[in-house]
């Protein structure tokens, strides 16, 4: 059987770290992923109790992208959009505040850099897998979609970043 | 197997079933293009698992009970605080800051004609002296 952190403390001390590089290698910025570990850590707390034994990485990780997710609404404003688009629009370069993101990225990073040019669904299951290191059915989990799809977006958002990379 | 496609990303993951690597084996021996995307997506994973660990910001995560030490930033707080900071600065100066006396077109003019007279740097008070009037104005 899983074995399941019982108590906030316990989940902010084994995944606080897990979250904040999840969150900073989504955004390149520091304060926002700051900002994320803490709204995550509240949610897990008001959820903690209501939490039925299962994946809890699944949950955790769930919790964590709606979280982003939300606060990726929250900037753009405009709620009314496609999701997808929305997320692009806050981080990608093509955004006048994507490039005050963009240019908080250290010099030479060009591995951090070329992640935030990809399309966020793929930079979300890159992450997942290659940084937070969770499997492709615990991603699949987290985001809602059949590990065929997680299967997909690695592997093209591997392909996208080689080709920036070279 | 017309190229093994994802099913390099997902061997390099460990995803892959036992019969599916067992395909993709034979595939690769055979096929350069996807032997040099092997590599390829090899050294892509490798860079990013590569990144750095970042450690926590000091502080964010409060070790103390979370009963008593608030998780959350109170930003509202915060405004509130720096917003009262600000008024009771501006509330003291208001205090000990002589006011401003009402000053008279004269007695303006009667000042900057006397400062140019005094200061010859200022030079002569017929071409510096300007019409205050005209300022004000």
């Amino acid at each position: 059987m899983e074995s399941v952190p019982l108590t906030w403390e316990e989940v902010a001390r084994v995944y606080g770290r897990k979250i904040y590089n999840f969150a900073y290698r989504l955004t390149g910025n520091s304060d926002d992923a700051a900002d994320l570990v803490q709204e995550v850590l509240l949610r897990v707390r008001k959820g903690l109790a209501a939490y039925q034994p299962g994946s809890f990485e699944g949950w955790l990780w769930r919790i964590t992208r709606n979280a982003f997710l939300d606060e990726v609404r929250k900037r753009n404003r405009r709620p009314t959009a496609p999701l997808p688009d929305e997320v692009d629009r806050w981080d990608m370069a093509s955004s006048p505040s994507a490039d005050v993101e963009y240019s908080r990225i250290s010099i030479g990073d060009d591995v951090q850099k070329a992640l935030l040019e990809l399309p966020y669904e793929f930079r979300e299951a890159v992450v997942l897998c290659d940084i937070v290191g969770l499997s492709y059915e615990e991603i699949a989990r987290a985001v809602a979609v059949p590990v065929g799809t997680v299967r997909s977006r690695i592997h093209r958002g591997r392909k996208l970043l080689r080709e920036s990379l070279t | 197997m017309s190229h093994a496609g994802e099913l390099i990303s997902a061997y390099l993951d460990g995803e892959l079933a036992r019969h599916e690597i067992d395909q993709l084996q034979a595939h690769l021996a055979t096929c350069g293009k996807c032997a040099a995307e092997m590599q390829e997506m090899q050294s892509v994973r490798s860079a990013v698992r590569s990144l750095p660990l970042l450690e926590l910001p000091p502080g964010l995560i409060p070790e103390a009970d979370a009963e008593v030490v608030p998780l959350r930033r109170n930003k509202g707080f915060l405004v509130g605080a720096a917003a009262a900071a600000v008024a009771l600065i501006i509330a003291i100066a208001a205090i000990v800051t002589p006011s401003t006396p009402s000053v008279t077109l004269e007695e303006l003019n009667s000042r900057y004609g006397a400062r140019a007279s005094l200061d010859p740097a200022f030079g002569p008070a017929k071409v510096v002296v300007p019409d205050l009037g005209d300022i004000l104005e």
